[in-house]
């Protein structure tokens, strides 16, 4: 349970001054997939960095599983990351030097704790690259490289997983893979994922959207279908 | 275009910095030893001018043969009464200028060990060059004056006993003046002055001058007076002008102190090679990383050749900062050189710092060349970006048909490098090209393995890198996988480093084979007794030594050596003659060849026993004569009487009678005694005995077992490869530099990565482990490659040398310690790139472009 209060994040000051939230708060519950979105500018990853205490609100809070962590010191931050979070970035998912499943296991390897196998076999199934294990990433396709990032994010089965864009490079069968995969994590595995996406499709297949604009909530409900989330965007332009 | 350029490199002046300081360095070190050498001769100039002030004419021997103990031959007093009957000369005076060695009232030497001390004559004070800072000027006997500096470092005074020992025992003095000889520091020699009989009684030179002085008449020129004085002497008296003499001396110092000049040279120009590797490595990057930047620049109607000019531009520009600041930093460096020779007993002369307009010029040369010829393969990469390269990620991947070309042309070039070590060490040629040759060769190889490297990357990384995983798992393969990235880049950081340890494993191992060899030597040459010398390990001490040894208790006899050396007339060659007791075979272990102990218990004066060597170079058979020329021109006519095997250290090629030694060589001191025990006596007792009387007597000589002996070689060899240590570690240190600056670049490439890294749970240590591990790995490829190297170059170059008895042996505990230190070494380059990368902003790396 991420829960975010009159979170502000102003850039700048005087003149310069820009407000980039103002004043969000909301709530991510367990097993429930959200996704994000809002025009160019609106907000988007900043409110996603502050949620992930990769970035500090200028004021307001966020607490995951009733601690606030946005006074945590780079140590707690870093244990943090490796019990709490999971990330899917837009580029530079993998690490070049290490095979797919390596890349798979890397955030049990950072932590020292040893995969369990089953469960990562179970990983590799989902993302569908049981023949691709000792495969480098330069030898995978754009949406095999994604899949495995998704994978990734999961294997320490975080409190959160959150994804800027994850479909952003994407074409739309590989968009597809993967957003699928997002919503199998929050369907079989009750992952709670969190999305910012420009793709009403991809937001879509989430259960609830966001729209920010200007930095702040401009709507909050379920998603419907892509056409509705067209319609949607619309309105609120 | 330029603006541009300019523009590029102030945007990149941390880099641009940390590349000028590989060349900066070597520089530095070059200018330095420039600096160095002509400060020490200007001084020696300054020195030689200011001892003949007043003085016209000099006479001294003719010296045809030059002495390895810088022993010169004396003149007849007799010349001193020809010399002042000639017209012109309003005064004339001989005087002694010995080596001798001071002491004070503790027997406790003044002036550092290899520091020459020379007992010179007081001079009529026309002629007298010295001046009297304090005190006044020994009048009879018993009276000595001392250099102020010399005096001061001993804590003497004026009324204060100083001891002086020349060719008899040592002898005690009142100390009554202090002199001084113009501005130049003598460094660490000293010269103490006492009247002119008192000085030929104490060097054993009755009747002998080393050098006459004159002044000339008002109106009488030098030349025109040493043409006079030049027909009433014969013409083994040299009679020069004052200038004349001031010149040779300059020009004999300069002969003796060059390779002084070339050693150092060479360090310079090997941290030069490892800077340049450096500077390579670096531009290569840069260029690489710099790649989109070039292709927008095309884009936007560049010209291959000005993307050439700004790379070229930004190496020059660097080429330029590594000439200035290294100029300035060559002073530091001739500072640094001077307190290091001090350090191991060589305090050499000095006035203030000479920058000849030669040093200026070679310090712009090399920097500009360097990194001319560094950058010049990037740059020319860099014209190969097409326009296309703005828009896509382009890496110009080296081709496979390169990549053989590459392979093809190291192999060539280690094969013409081994070949010109083998013909270098086979022989032919002078010693210079024989070193110039094995050098060449040595550089060959070394830039054929480099070339090579980037196959050797791979395994390498894996075997150094394995160990680290076991310690550390994830970081440790991180490491290892990124170290073999980019096998090339990896590859030229690891080479500078191996060139450096390179050199450090030669030495060592060459080093631990000398010491090996003179162990062998003196275990089997001087079996048990006791040794007595010079401390200094090369000087003669007193025959009187000797003497006084035998009549210690338990001593049954005392052999003793004298050294000189001659010219074999007909070759011309220089021979180094012995002159052994009859019997010497009680101390010292001789191997016949022909003939044996009873040919040199008996040796008449007009036979010689020869090294099998000699004889083989010269074609000499028993029976037959060869002719030699003394220092003091007397040419001696030996039959070979026997054959010795030729061995490292104790004997030269020649041995004659002492008789002949005394005659024809003039030398009366001993090089070694050896001292041989009654059975049964106690050892450690007698060395005690000796050891007091010699300190009582004979200050300048010192008793020594067998083990202390040896102990005593070897520290001689320490000394000197401890100061090829720290000469080479400039070249450690660049090389260092260089793998810092290489993880710096790879850092900032792969700053997203390490982002990721972050925001996946790495913590910060983890991050600097990784990096540093990078580094190590680094470090030890290039330990592995340098240790190979030097390991095979010294068994290469010991192959040779052993019918002389060279033994090679390996200091595998030494060698260890280089790669572990080589690894620290790894970790002390990763500090600052490692603290870097951990403190990378993690959401900022993230959004990195
Ligand atoms: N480091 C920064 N310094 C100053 N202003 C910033 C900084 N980062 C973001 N901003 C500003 O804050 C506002 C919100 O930026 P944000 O990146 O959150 O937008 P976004 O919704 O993710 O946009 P996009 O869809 O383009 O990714 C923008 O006006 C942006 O210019
Ligand atoms: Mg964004």
């Amino acid at each position: 349970m991420v829960v975010a209060e009159g979170l502000t994040k102003v850039y700048g000051s005087g003149e310069a001054e820009v407000v980039a939230l103002d004043g969000v708060s909301t709530a991510f519950e367990r097993d429930r997939f959200t996704a994000i979105m809002g025009p160019s500018g609106s907000g988007k990853s900043t409110l996603m960095h502050i949620l992930a205490g990769l970035d500090t609100p200028s004021a307001g809070t966020v607490t995951l599983d009733g601690v606030d962590i946005t006074h945590l010191d780079d140590g707690e931050l870093t244990k943090l990351r490796r019990d709490k979070l999971g990330f899917v970035f837009q580029f530079f998912n993998l690490l070049p030097v290490l095979t797919a499943e390596e890349n798979l296991v890397l955030p049990l390897s950072i932590a020292g704790r040893k995969p369990d196998q089953e469960w990562v076999d179970q990983l590799i199934r989902t993302v569908g690259l049981e023949d691709r294990r000792t495969h480098r990433p330069a030898e995978l396709s754009g949406g095999q490289q994604q899949r495995v990032a998704v994978a990734r994010a999961l294997v320490s089965k975080p409190a959160v997983v959150f994804a800027d864009e994850p479909t952003g490079n994407l074409d739309s069968k590989a968009s597809a893979d993967v957003l699928d995969l997002l919503r199998r994590a929050v369907d079989e595995f009750r992952q709670t994922v969190v999305m910012v996406t420009h793709d009403p499709v991809a937001a879509a297949h989430a259960d609830r959207l966001i729209t920010l604009r200007d930095g702040k909530i401009v709507q909050d409900g379920a998603p419907g279908g892509a056409d509705d989330v067209i319609e949607l965007l619309k309105q609120l332009d | 275009m330029t603006r541009l350029s300019i523009k590029s490199i102030w945007a990149r002046k941390v880099r641009a910095f940390a590349t000028s300081l590989a060349v900066i360095l070597g520089v530095a070190f070059i200018a330095g030893s420039y600096v160095l050498t002509d400060t020490i001769f200007a001084a020696f100039d300054e020195i030689f001018s200011e001892s003949l002030q007043g003085t016209s004419v000099v006479i001294t021997a003719q010296n045809p043969v030059k002495q390895e103990s810088g022993e010169v031959p004396t003149i007849p007093a007799s010349y001193l009464a020809k010399v002042n009957g000639v017209k012109g000369v309003k005064e004339a005076a001989g005087a002694i200028f010995t080596p001798g060695g001071f002491f004070n009232e503790e027997n406790k030497a003044i002036g550092t060990k290899f520091a020459p001390k020379f007992i010179s004559s007081t001079l009529p004070k026309g002629l007298e060059s010295l001046t009297y800072v304090d005190g006044r000027r020994p009048r009879g006997p018993g009276e000595a004056s001392l250099d102020k500096a010399a005096a001061e470092s001993a804590g003497l005074g004026i009324g204060d006993t100083l001891k002086i020992i020349g060719a008899g025992k040592v002898e005690p003095f009142k100390l009554v003046g202090l002199t001084q000889l113009g501005h130049a520091s003598f460094g660490g020699a000293s010269i103490a002055q006492v009247t002119l009989p008192v000085a030929q009684q104490l060097t054993h030179k009755r009747g002998q001058f080393d050098q006459i002085s004159v002044a000339a008449d008002e109106g009488v020129s030098e030349q025109t007076l040493k043409r006079r004085i030049e027909k009433v002497l014969p013409l083994s008296a040299r009679v020069e002008t004052a200038t004349e003499k001031a010149n040779r001396s300059s020009e004999e110092i300069k002969e003796n102190l060059g390779f002084l000049q070339t050693i150092l040279l060479v360090f310079g120009y090997v941290a030069v090679l490892v800077g340049a590797f450096i500077i390579f490595n670096t531009f290569s990057i840069t260029v690489a990383q710099r790649i989109s930047e070039f292709g927008v620049l095309r884009t936007l109607g560049a010209s291959r050749r000005q993307i050439l000019g700004s790379v070229l531009l930004e190496a020059g520009v660097i080429g330029l900062i590594g000439a200035i600041v290294g100029l300035a930093g060559g002073y530091v460096v001739a500072v640094g050189l001077r307190a290091l020779f001090a350090a191991i007993g060589a305090d050499l002369p000095t006035t203030s710092p000479v920058l000849e307009a030669r040093t200026v010029v070679v310090a712009f040369l090399v920097a500009f060349i360097v990194t001319a010829l560094s950058a010049l393969i990037p740059a020319v990469r860099s014209t190969r970006v097409p326009p296309i390269a703005a828009l896509h990620a382009f890496r110009p991947a080296p081709s496979r048909r390169r990549r053989i070309v590459l392979r093809v042309l190291a192999g060539l070039l280690a094969v013409v490098g081994i070949a010109f070590v083998v013909a270098g060490l086979a022989g032919g040629g002078g010693i210079g090209t024989r070193a110039a040759r094995i050098g060449g060769g040595g550089l060959a190889v070394v830039v054929a393995v480099s070339l090579f490297s980037p196959v050797l990357v791979r395994p390498l990384a894996d075997l150094a890198g394995r160990p680290l995983e076991w310690v550390r798992r994830l970081t440790g393969r991180l490491a290892r996988e990124n170290a073999k990235r980019n096998p090339g880049r990896t590859a030229t950081t690891a080479a500078a480093l191996m060139i450096a340890l390179a050199l450090v494993t030669f030495i060592t191992v060459f080093a631990s084979g000398l010491k090996a060899s003179v162990a062998k030597v003196i275990d089997e040459n001087f079996a048990g007794g006791l040794v007595i010398e010079n401390s200094d390990g090369f000087s003669p001490i007193p025959a009187g030594a000797a003497l006084a040894a035998a009549k210690v208790p338990g001593v049954k006899s005392v052999a003793s050596i004298r050294t000189a050396e001659a010219k074999l007339v007909g070759p011309g060659s220089t021979v180094k003659v012995n002159g052994p007791t009859p019997n010497i075979e009680e101390g010292v272990d001789i191997e016949w060849v022909k003939g044996g102990p009873e040919k040199l218990r008996h040796l008449r004066d007009d036979e010689a026993i020869v090294s099998d060597d000699f004889a083989n170079e010269h074609n000499l058979e028993v029976g037959d004569s060869f002719e030699l020329l003394s220092q003091s021109e007397v040419h001696s006519k030996l039959r070979v009487a026997g054959e010795f095997e030729s061995k490292l250290g104790v004997f030269g090629d020649v041995l004659v009678t002492q008789a002949v030694m005394a005659d024809a060589f003039r030398q009366t001191k001993d090089t070694t005694d050896f001292v041989i025990l009654e059975p049964g006596a106690n050892a450690e007792k007698v060395q005690a005995v000796l050891t007091l009387g010699a300190e009582r007597s004979f200050p300048t000589a010192e008793v020594l077992n067998q083990g202390e002996l040896r102990e005593e070689r070897e520290k001689q060899i320490d000394s000197v490869v401890s100061l090829f240590y720290v000469l080479l570690g400039l070249a450690v240190f660049i090389s260092l530099v260089g793998v810092t600056n290489t993880l710096g670049l790879s850092i900032y490439e792969r700053t997203r990565e390490l982002g990721m890294l972050r925001a996946i749970g790495m913590s910060r240590r983890q991050v600097r482990t990784m990096i540093r591990y990078e580094a190590v790995i680094t470090a030890l490829i290039g330990a592995i490659l340098g240790l190979v190297i030097g390991v095979v170059f010294a068994a290469l170059i010991a192959q040779p040398l052993k019918q002389e008895g060279f033994t090679l042996s390996y200091p595998v505990g030494t060698l260890i310690g280089i790669l572990v230190l080589a690894g620290l070494l790894g970790v002390l380059a990763a500090i600052i790139p490692a603290r870097r990368a951990s403190r990378l902003d993690v959401l900022e790396s993230l959004q990195y472009e």
